[in-house]
């Protein structure tokens, strides 16, 4: 059936060879194991009852979290992750009446749809535990009674970030502590993924002070490094259990890029008209459709678009299809939820709000509009569709982006290889003082405590004592400021400096001044929650931004140069070329910004703000001279092939390390100051570093492979948007030279061949 | 740990604490009123502790400049008549004064009879039935020791009477009256006078923070004597919470303002804090809740402020209760006695206010 779909759009007249390629995952069969020792005789009824009989990996994760072991489970979307932590918590609350579990999840919505699959196991096997949940939304005078009673709370970080100060009131709940589930684990990276790993450091000294030692089950998306990244999240070791054994029937992927409407083959069909048009088809077929969008407002647009298009002909399926994000109302959303669920939705266009384990049931076919930024999101969109025995159908539409079209160009690559790291930072200095702080005043900090909190641990005590934060008493360390702790930690934000955004006199979002000089200056349009904004003013002194609401056809993006000054070698290498990390010296000269529309810039304005610098963590590598002199006697341009080599490293960063553009930047100089040689830079766009360019170094080869394939492999002939254009360019990307670019990577990629044999 | 090497942080960390620093000190926890009118956006229920009017605000500002240059190289125990104190938690400095100040209760018999008077304390009597069967002629709950059905609970009762158990009492009033009601404070009447202790804190915030000085006042026949447990610095807040609990026994009842929101929940946090856990489950008489029902309908607010105006009481040196946290980290920062002085004169005078309230307010009931 989906066979002669794909058939079919290859026979319609739009059809001008988008199919890139289409690759048969095939079926597999399910696979069951049984477990070391059998359930208690109530659980095994539920599930008998049920009839769920035990996969592979379920029963693989039981035995090891039986054993006593933290286990972090990796199995695709819908392979029962939920029942494998399930069924040991529930063991657990059994075996022992007092026992207490803690939940935590990254959204609130995640939360809401776990309660209820407790409630209900709750009462099919006849234990009282109260599970609720307990976040900002849980009203005050039914807070006492949860905390008394409940023994599994489900929460967010950001709850537990406010909770821990009142510890002494969650007593009966710490001291009996027996699991902590942590699900989605692979929302947890970056800046945010790293404040979070010292949250839990920070829960985890609690509950040792209760006398409790909670064993860990955590839950993700296929990541690359599951046993480092669980390891760094909590400070605990891990067994991961990751072969999925759930039954999938066959599924068709297809990578779809939309044709070139010029003849110089550079520019490309709208990503969303394409999308619409593949909407349309799929539910005229009567396919179960879910189209997932890059913003909000696309996921409206679509399904207006389609609706547009299907009320002649075929009013009723018109009717069938709506739009889904994270800015509805929760009863809005349960709806739609539920009208997938029963099937009668056929088709819902969503953010990447419908990606995380709400449960929608399966669907017949998904197209995710535009690569969502990771292979690790990518697979979980997929994941929505493929039921367990009928065939199934993805389809990914490329954007004209240097990732999407290496995708595009490269497809083996992408089922290939695996997926990104999550990248947790423990050793940002700034991150490590706020979460010291805090847990200062929860309970007397002593030098027992330094195993939770890195070898960043005695200095950072040293400076917060120097800013009378913390006071050394016979006790430990005690905070003695005189504002609430956790009320200056965010755990969205490094303690940079932060600026407040408001519209009409209402505080809209806090960024960093860092986000806040490329996204929110004079003239910017700023989008916040789908809608777009208009900065009014940038006031430095204040740190305020004030915005007003507008709807624009146009975006703007910062033009800067940036100088670049190492401050500290931490480590080098030579892999054929030579490559150094440390920490460095950014400045940040902001000069203009381009208003655009599409690709096309439509005015300039200039910026009248102070040099921004900061001091965080970058990755560098120098050429030798042989190759500029290679490039040079060609009558090619050396320093284009530097800046277009610098622009691709940057585009395929996320292809390794997950991160959002803005996350890094880079630098490449026909001579450094402080290496004297032909220099490309590659830098963590945080104060302090947040753990990119240290896993660019470790990777290095493999990048620059990857760099190398993305140039040589684009259809251009002297560069485009696809391969070595970057939006973000301060000098309006120039110079570039696209062969000098390839010709100084494949020298790079023989030196380093010769080195290794 | 101060016997292990000192760490000399680098320049990357200095850095990081200095911009923390900035944020923990750009934050206020209450708000300058300019104009009166200002005050009225302010959410109802918002107390002093939340806004500060200009004028008293920059009074403060010169009061705490006038301090520093007058106690200009003071030793602490210079200034304050007192001694360290130390016991198995640690040490801390309390200062022992004696002030003039006049307790008054209802007495024991007069107490008794307006309590047993009311009927609706046996469960299950409302309104209603407390008229039939005052009409029936029982007056008192003793009247109701043979009442076929009310019997047993008026039994229950009267035995906590007998005992003179006042706690229990307290959460038997508290179940069927509210809070606040004029009997609640004439329990007061069952406690001898050695079992009361006044308690007002001083703190760093509103909660999660250190508190600097516990006040603790015991009536006396025309005087209170005044405990106050100070911090020379944070090292000595688990030994002023000892000291603070060593002068509780079971019978203690406490008299605060407030405290059974803040004072007391607060001790229980820090107590928590240090692993000193502590129920404090002692007879409470909150004025905060008595003074609201006494005078709600005469006056602004019932600020302790407003309620001293009320009363006629003056002060001479004050601050504002929402400034002590900037006071005392001024003291921590430079080691200068001076605003302590403004904090520890500010606790004493909320104690004699307090002493003085309670019995005003013996005055203020109707019934």
């Amino acid at each position: 059936m989906i066979e002669m779909f794909i058939q079919s759009l290859k026979r319609q007249e739009s059809y001008k060879k988008q199919i890139e390629y289409v690759k048969e995952i095939p079926p597999h069969k399910a696979c069951y194991a049984e477990l070391e020792q059998p359930l208690q005789e109530v659980i095994q009824h539920y599930l008998d009852q049920k009839g769920i009989r035990l996969y592979s990996h379920q029963a693989n994760a039981i035995n090891k979290v039986r054993r006593g072991k933290n286990v972090i489970i990796v199995t695709p979307t819908a392979s029962g992750k939920t029942l494998a932590f399930n069924i040991p918590v529930f063991e657990a609350l059994i075996k022992d009446d007092k026992a207490t579990m803690l939940y935590l999840y990254p959204t609130k919505a995640l939360t809401n749809d776990q309660l209820q699959v407790l409630n209900e196991m709750e009462e099919a096997i006849g234990i009282s535990v109260f599970p609720n949940v307990y976040d900002g939304d849980t009203v005050v005078h039914k807070r006492p009674s949860i905390r008394k009673h409940s023994r599994i709370i489900l929460s967010n970080p950001y709850g537990i970030h406010q909770y821990l100060p009142w510890h002494y009131k969650w007593k009966r709940f710490f001291q009996n502590l027996k699991i902590i589930v942590i699900d989605e684990t692979h929302m947890y990276r970056g800046v945010f993924g790293s404040n979070v790993a010292m949250l839990i450091r920070r829960l985890l000294r609690i509950c040792q002070h209760y006398g409790s030692d909670p064993q860990l089950i955590l839950s993700s998306a296929t990541i690359a490094n599951p046993k480092e990244h669980s390891k760094k999240l909590t400070g605990e070791d891990f067994e991961v259990v990751a072969n999925d054994g759930s039954a999938r029937g066959k599924k068709f992927f297809i990578f779809w890029n939309p044709p070139f409407i010029d003849e110089t083959y550079t520019i490309r069909r709208s990503t969303h008209q394409e999308t619409k048009d593949l909407f349309v088809q799929n539910i005229l077929n009567k396919f179960q459709t879910l189209c997932f969008t890059v913003s909000r407002k696309m996921a409206e647009l679509i399904t207006r678009w389609s609706k547009e298009s299907l009320k002649a002909t075929s009013p009723r399926l018109a009717n069938a299809i709506t739009a889904y994000r994270a800015g509805y109302l929760p009863g809005e959303r349960r709806v739609i939820e539920k009208g997938l669920r029963t099937k009668n939705l056929l088709g819902v266009t969503s953010t990447n709000a419908l990606e995380l384990g709400i449960d929608i049931g399966s669907l017949d076919s998904v197209i995710i509009s535009g690569y969502p930024g990771t292979v690790i999101s990518t697979w979980q969109q997929a994941g929505r569709a493929g039921r367990t025995t009928a065939d199934s159908l993805v389809t990914l539409v490329a954007f004209q982006n240097p990732l999407d079209q290496y995708f595009m160009k490269h497809p083996q690559d992408f089922f290939d290889r695996s997926q990104e790291h999550a990248i947790i930072d423990l050793e940002n200095p700034y991150i490590v003082m706020e979460h010291l702080m805090c847990a200062s005043a929860e309970l007397p900090l002593t030098r027992k405590d330094r195993k939770y909190f890195s070898a960043l641990f005695e200095e950072s005590i040293a400076a917060l004592e120097k800013q009378i934060l913390i006071r050394n008493t016979p006790n430990g360390w005690v905070y003695s400021g005189r504002v609430r702790p956790v009320s200056i930690v965010n755990l969205n934000n490094i303690s940079n400096k932060i600026v407040t955004v408001t519209c009409n006199g209402d505080i809209i979002e806090t960024m960093d001044l860092t986000k806040a000089y490329n996204e929110a200056h004079q003239g910017a349009v700023l989008l916040h929650q789908g809608e777009s904004y208009i900065v009014e003013a940038l006031n430095l002194e204040t740190s305020t931004v004030k915005v007003r609401q507008e709807d624009v056809n146009y975006y703007t993006e910062p033009r800067k140069t940036v100088e670049i000054e190492i401050k500290k070698l931490h480590e080098e290498k030579h892999v054929g070329i030579d490559i150094g990390i440390g920490e460095v010296e950014v400045t940040e000269f902001f000069q203009y910004f381009v208003l655009k529309t599409y690709d096309e810039v439509i005015g300039r304005s200039a910026l009248n703000l102070p040099p921004l610098g900061f001091s965080t963590i970058g990755m560098w590598f120098t050429l030798p001279e042989a190759i500029r002199k290679e490039i040079e006697n060609q009558s090619l341009d050396f320093e284009g092939g530097l800046h277009a080599i610098e622009h691709a490293m940057i585009a395929m960063t996320p292809f390794y390390a997950m991160c959002d553009r803005w996350d890094i930047g880079g630098v490449s100089t026909l001579i450094h100051f402080d290496t004297g040689r032909p220099t490309i830079f590659i830098y963590d766009g945080y104060e302090g570093g947040i753990g990119i360019s240290e896993k660019l170094y470790e990777l290095v080869e493999h990048v620059f492979e990857t760099t190398l394939r993305l140039i040589k492999d684009c259809e251009c002939k002297e560069g485009c948007p696809s391969c070595i254009y970057s939006p973000k360019c301060g000098n309006e990307n120039e110079p570039l030279d696209k062969k000098a670019a390839i010709i100084i990577l494949d020298r790079v990629q023989k030196r380093i061949q010769n080195k290794k044999s | 740990m101060g016997k292990n090497k000192k760490v000399v942080p680098s320049a990357k960390f200095i850095k990081a604490s200095e911009i923390l620093k900035q944020k923990a000190t750009r934050i206020r926890e209450y708000e300058v009123i300019r104009k009166p009118e200002e005050r009225q956006r302010l959410p109802i229920g918002v107390g002093s502790e939340y806004w500060i009017d200009e004028p008293e605000y920059i009074q403060a500002v010169k009061l705490k400049e006038r301090l520093i240059r007058e106690f200009e190289g003071e030793q602490l125990e210079n200034t304050f008549a007192g001694q360290v104190v130390s016991n198995n938690f640690g040490e801390c400095y309390c200062i022992q004064d004696v002030c003039s100040s006049h307790f008054k209760k209802v007495a024991y018999e007069q107490s008794k009879k307006r309590i047993i008077s009311d009927l609706k304390l046996v469960y299950g009597i409302g309104p209603i039935w407390e008229r039939r069967l005052k009409q029936q002629g029982y007056v008192t709950i003793e009247n109701l020791r043979e009442h076929p059905r009310w019997r047993s609970s008026a039994l229950q009762f009267l035995e906590l009477i007998e005992d003179n158990d006042v706690g229990s009492l307290q959460n038997w009033l508290w179940r069927c009256l509210p809070k606040s009601h004029p009997l609640v404070h004439y329990l007061a009447s069952f406690c001898r006078d050695e079992d009361f202790a006044l308690l007002d804190i001083e703190t760093l915030g509103l909660f999660g923070r250190a508190i600097v000085l516990l006040g603790v006042a015991k009536p006396k026949k025309n005087s209170i004597d005044i405990h106050q447990y100070l911090l020379r610095d944070i090292a000595d807040e688990p030994g002023a919470l000892w000291e603070f609990i060593s002068h509780l026994t079971e019978k203690t009842a406490l008299i605060t303002f407030n405290g059974r929101s803040f004072d007391v929940p607060f001790i229980r946090e820090r107590l928590g804090f240090y692993g000193m856990v502590r129920p404090l489950n002692n007879p409470h008489f909150d004025l905060l809740h008595f003074s609201r029902r006494a005078w709600r309908d005469q006056l602004p607010d019932c600020q302790l402020g407003t309620l001293e105006k009320h009363l006629g009481v003056q002060r001479d040196v004050d601050i504002p209760s929402a400034l002590v946290p900037e006071f005392y980290e001024t003291y921590l920062k430079t080691g200068n006695v001076g605003p302590l002085v403004a904090i520890v004169e500010h606790n004493k005078q909320d104690l004699i206010t307090m002493t003085s309230l309670f019995s005003k307010l013996y005055e203020a009931w109707n019934l």
